[in-house]
């Protein structure tokens, strides 16, 4: 896999005694979206905490477009081009929903989050594009709501909104469509697909439907391990998926 | 953008124009000493308010700021101002190089960090004699000084001095709060994890704030110094950052503002009740538990609701 985008090899994570993860190995390839299953507690934001760097991992190495990347701090690893959401809301609450995506906007453009002479608002391309990406969400209109007032469906796309912000070349997204009403799946499984033209994604989801119809790899993982990786139709019609974890969703 | 502080705004112009008018309704010796423990408080708000900082060893910074420039003043004979300077400098250094230690840890530990470098200064205060004059104080600094010139021998005239320097400290914190720099302190005050997550650098702003709230409080001490004549070891005591961090609550921590309204209030009400009832203190205490439990925006919130009561009023009649 020389030309992955994001590769992880071998990477395991132990708390005290569990051992949470153990020889994950994961490689994304540009433009693609590939989807990481399995139930609860299989370990999936485990491996997502240790490649966006909330985690170190213990054993393994990550590297993103070659650059080994295992130690790197979270901070550093959004530079590298790598973004994420959360799988619990993780947003500034009691800010407006624009300044939520402006400071992600902000974080890309270095050199400005040390200026404190002047206002932020006196560079209008970062606002121009903090438009841009919440009129992409579809939440343009409630743009100066505050973040903790928005129902939960806008709340989960200004997650997703602030991981794009930092114009990644990966984002991982923590199950995006969880607790999410009708409407909001269709509209964020559509931006998720619009997303591969510009990123690679990298995806935890429970509904199988959505992953089943819109990735390109799935990775499926139970007990700290991957069990099976391949297409959605290899997936589909593995015996030792359904027999832990398919056979009760699909 | 209505999240982020405005620069000026309508509470700039008030501060300035109370520090203008301060000096006419008490006696100047007064309104100096309410200006430079604002000058400290304001380091206490830029750090709570605005990044989420607790620290409770600003005593420290607020020490050293008046050792240096006591010595300086005494021993070197250079010049008010350069001392003063030199002093915010140091303190500004000095804060750095402890800061990154502490601000490696967050919440309770990151206050115990605090308390406990303030304490350990204290100490090393006291045992280092030769410089500090341990227990007995600092002593012997001159009295008459002058920039460029000009005399600042009156009472009033170091009054002046001691105004400028709080506006532009004032003025620093209000500028740099309402700055993209400022807008991501408020982030990390609001959910640090995301703020790392969307590619902060958290521990380097974390670490600018305290060394700039650490210059600050050090200019504070380098004037009390200056205004004293005399470096009392109570300026390193841990009691003078508890009596900062009371001072910040008091006016309230969500705005620098605050700084002012809070060392008035204390200063005002210990010159007017110490003389009639030594426990006064204990009063102070009560109002704490009162502000903490009713108006946790500090006595500075209390403007802010009438004006916001006031504008409702507007629109209904």
């Amino acid at each position: 896999m020389a030309d992955a985008l994001l590769s992880a090899e071998e990477v395991g994570v132990r708390f005290g005694d569990f051992q949470a993860l153990s020889g994950m190995s994961i490689a994304v390839e540009p433009h693609t979206i590939h989807a990481l299953i399995g139930p609860n507690g299989a370990g999936k934001t485990t491996f997502f905490n240790a490649i966006t760097g909330v985690r170190r991992p213990d054993t393994g190495r990550i590297t993103l477009e070659g650059r080994p990347i295992t130690r790197a701090p979270a901070y550093r690893r959004v530079r590298y081009g790598m973004a994420r959401s959360f799988q619990v809301t993780n947003i500034y609450p009691a800010l407006t929903a624009c300044e939520n995506v402006r400071l992600a906007v902000q974080a890309r453009h270095r050199r400005e989050g040390w200026i404190f002479w002047r206002s932020p608002a006196a560079r209008a391309d970062i606002l121009d594009e903090t438009g841009a990406l919440l009129s992409q969400l579809g939440i343009l209109d409630r743009a100066n709501t505050r973040a903790g007032e928005l129902s939960h469906g806008a709340q989960r796309l200004l997650e997703i909104g602030m991981a794009l912000g930092a114009n990644p070349r990966i984002i991982c997204l923590d199950e995006p469509l969880a607790g999410m009403g009708i409407d909001d799946v269709h509209r964020t499984k559509s931006l998720i697909t619009d997303l591969r033209k510009r990123m690679a994604v990298l995806l935890i989801e429970h509904n199988m439907s959505v992953v089943l119809s819109i990735s390109d790899q799935i990775t499926v993982m139970s007990q700290g391990r991957k069990i099976a990786a391949g297409t959605p139709d290899v997936i589909r019609n593995d015996p030792s998926v359904r027999a832990a974890y398919l056979g009760s969703a699909a | 953008m209505n999240d982020q502080a405005r620069f000026p705004d309508r509470t700039t112009a008030l501060v300035l124009v109370l520090v203008v008018l301060m000096p006419l309704v008490m006696p100047a010796t007064l309104a100096t000493q309410i200006l430079i423990f604002a000058i400290a408080t304001l380091s206490v708000i830029l750090l709570f308010g605005s990044v989420g900082l607790l620290s409770f060893g600003q005593g420290l910074y607020l020490g050293a700021g008046a050792y240096v420039a006591g010595l300086l003043l005494r021993d070197v004979h250079i010049g008010l101002l350069p001392a003063i300077l030199a002093a915010t400098l140091a303190t500004t250094v000095l804060a750095a190089l402890l800061g990154a230690i502490i601000v490696r840890r967050r919440d309770i530990y990151f206050v115990m960090l605090t308390l406990a470098f303030a304490q350990m200064a204290y100490f090393a205060a006291l045992a280092l004699k030769d410089f500090t004059g341990g227990e007995n104080g600092l002593s012997g600094l001159p009295r008459n000084f002058g920039i460029s010139g000009l005399p600042i021998a009156s009472p009033l005239a170091f009054y002046g001095l001691t105004g400028v320097l709080f506006s532009l400290a004032f003025l620093l914190v209000q500028r740099l709060n309402a700055s993209p720099v400022g807008s991501v302190l408020v982030a990390i005050r609001d959910n640090e994890a995301r703020t790392a997550a969307i590619g902060y650098n958290v521990a380097i702003y974390k670490l600018a704030a305290f060394a700039i709230a650490g210059g600050i409080v050090g200019l504070a001490g380098a004037l009390h110094a200056a205004f004293l004549g005399f470096v009392p070891p109570t300026d390193i005591e841990l009691e003078m950052s508890q009596r900062l961090v009371v001072m910040g609550l008091i006016g309230g921590v969500g705005s620098p503002a605050g700084s002012l309204i809070g060392a008035a209030f204390y200063i005002l009400v210990s010159e007017g009740l110490s003389q009639v009832w030594a426990r006064w203190m204990a009063l102070i205490a009560l109002l704490i538990i009162a502000i903490v439990l009713y108006l946790p925006g500090g006595l500075w919130s209390i403007g802010a609701r009438l004006s916001a009561a006031a504008k409702r009023e507007k629109h209904h009649g």
